[in-house]
C-alpha cells in the first residue's frame, strides 16, 4: 500500500487530505533546493531524492525563463504526457519557500490537482511552524572520528 | 542550505563539485557512484548533452550513515563547467551548503581554472555568500598526465589557492584523491553546520 512519509510531521495531514482528493498518484513536497520535507507513493528512496532534485531544476530553470520575460516566476507548472501529467506549484509558508511536485494518471486530471493544490497550500501555510532557532552544537566534538568511520566504509575502506 | 531535522535527527547538505568544461568533476561523481555499495547511494541523476556533456546537472545522493545521532544524507551536484552554461550554475550552486572546485591541471587550462574560480566567486557574491565564509576544497586534476604537460600541486597552488584552502593531487579517472576530497568537504560543511547552530 502506497503511504505518506513525512521528515517534518507538520506536513503529513494536508499532504494525505490532497491525495485522497485529488487523487495524485505521487506527490512530493520539498525545498527549492530539492531537499524532501514528505513525499506520498513513492516507495524507493533514491527515486525520492532523484525526483526532488530534478522538480527544483525545473522550477529553478522555469523561474529563470520568467525573470527573463519580466514576470515574477511561474508559481505552477504543467508538463502533460500520454500516461501520466506532473504538476509542479510553489507557495511560500513561515518555514520558507516550499515546491510541491504531483504526479497523476488519467484517473484524476490537472484542474483536479490544481484545485486541491489551492487548499494543499492554504493548509500547509497554516500548519508551517515558524523555524526553531537551536542554541548549542548539533554534533559532538569528535564527530569527526564518526565522520572518518563512515567515508571509509562507503568507500571499502 | 543544510537541512536538519531535530524530530527525525536526520541532516541533509548539498556539495557542489565546480570547475571548468572537462576538468573532471562529472568523472569524480562516477567514481564515487562506482565505489559506494547500492544501499549507500541513489540513482545517478545526468542531464547531458549527446556528446555527454554536462548540460544542467549531475545528482548523486549518498547517505554516510549515524554521525552524532543524525541520520546523515550529501548530495552531490556538478555544475556544466563550459563558459556559456553560466545561468545553469548559478542555479545548481542555489542552496549548496560546500563547494568542491575541480582544477584542470594541463598548463594550457590555466586561464580556465582562474577564469572559472572568478565566476565562482562572483556568483556565490551574487548570492549573497563569499568564498571566504563559503566550505570550499580545490581538487588538481589530471595529476597522472606527463610532467611535461601539467602544472604540479604547488604551482597550482600559488597560481589558484589565494586562501591556503585544503587542495588535493587527483586522478579522478582512477580515483585517485577523490575519496580524500569527499573527506576534506565534508569534515568542513559539518563543521560550519555545527558551528552556526551553536552561536
Amino acid at each position: 500500500m502506497r503511504r505518506t512519509r513525512a521528515v517534518e510531521a507538520w506536513t503529513i495531514e494536508p499532504l494525505n487530505r490532497f491525495v485522497v482528493e485529488s487523487g495524485a498518484r505521487f506527490t512530493l513536497l520539498m525545498t527549492p533546493a530539492g531537499q524532501v520535507l514528505a513525499q506520498h507513493g513513492f516507495t524507493r528512496a533514491v527515486d525520492v531524492m532523484a525526483s526532488a532534485a530534478l522538480g527544483a531544476a525545473i522550477f529553478s530553470s522555469t523561474g529563470e525563463i520568467a525573470r527573463m520575460l519580466g514576470e515574477r516566476e511561474f508559481r505552477a507548472l504543467n508538463h502533460q504526457g500520454r500516461q501520466y501529467g506532473v504538476f509542479l506549484g510553489a507557495l511560500d509558508t513561515d518555514r520558507g519557500k516550499l515546491l510541491v511536485l504531483v504526479v497523476y494518471g488519467s484517473d484524476s486530471s490537472l484542474g483536479l490537482v490544481q484545485l486541491f493544490f489551492d487548499d494543499l497550500a492554504e493548509q500547509l501555510v497554516v500548519a508551517a511552524p515558524v523555524p526553531e532557532v537551536r542554541r548549542g552544537p548539533i554534533l559532538a566534538a569528535d564527530f569527526e572520528r564518526e565522520l572518518n568511520e563512515s567515508l571509509a566504509s562507503l568507500f571499502g575502506r | 542550505m543544510s537541512l536538519v531535522n531535530f524530530t527525525t535527527r536526520e541532516i541533509t547538505c548539498k556539495i557542489v563539485y565546480y570547475g571548468p568544461g572537462r576538468s573532471g568533476k562529472t568523472t569524480n561523481l562516477q567514481y564515487i557512484y562506482g565505489r559506494v555499495p547500492d544501499d549507500r547511494r541513489g540513482r545517478m541523476v545526468s542531464l547531458a548533452t549527446e556528446t555527454e556533456r554536462t548540460l544542467f546537472f549531475d545528482f548523486l545522493p549518498l547517505e554516510l550513515g549515524t554521525i552524532s545521532g543524525f541520520t546523515t544524507r550529501f548530495h552531490l551536484y556538478t555544475v556544466p563547467g563550459q563558459v556559456y552554461y553560466n545561468s545553469t550554475r548559478k542555479l545548481v550552486l542555489q542552496g549548496a551548503d560546500g563547494v568542491v572546485f575541480v582544477a584542470d591541471s594541463q598548463v594550457r587550462q590555466l586561464d580556465e581554472n582562474i577564469e572559472s574560480l572568478q565566476n565562482l566567486q562572483s556568483n556565490l557574491i551574487e548570492m549573497d555568500d563569499d568564498m571566504r565564509s563559503m566550505p570550499l576544497v580545490l581538487q588538481y586534476n589530471k595529476q597522472d598526465l606527463p610532467p611535461q604537460l601539467i602544472l604540479r600541486p604547488l604551482e597550482l597552488d600559488e597560481a589558484l589557492n589565494f586562501w591556503g584552502l585544503p587542495s588535493f593531487a587527483s586522478d579522478a579517472l582512477r580515483g585517485v584523491g577523490v575519496f580524500e576530497t569527499l573527506k576534506a568537504i565534508s569534515e568542513q560543511v559539518l563543521r560550519k553546520l555545527s558551528e552556526e547552530a551553536s552561536q
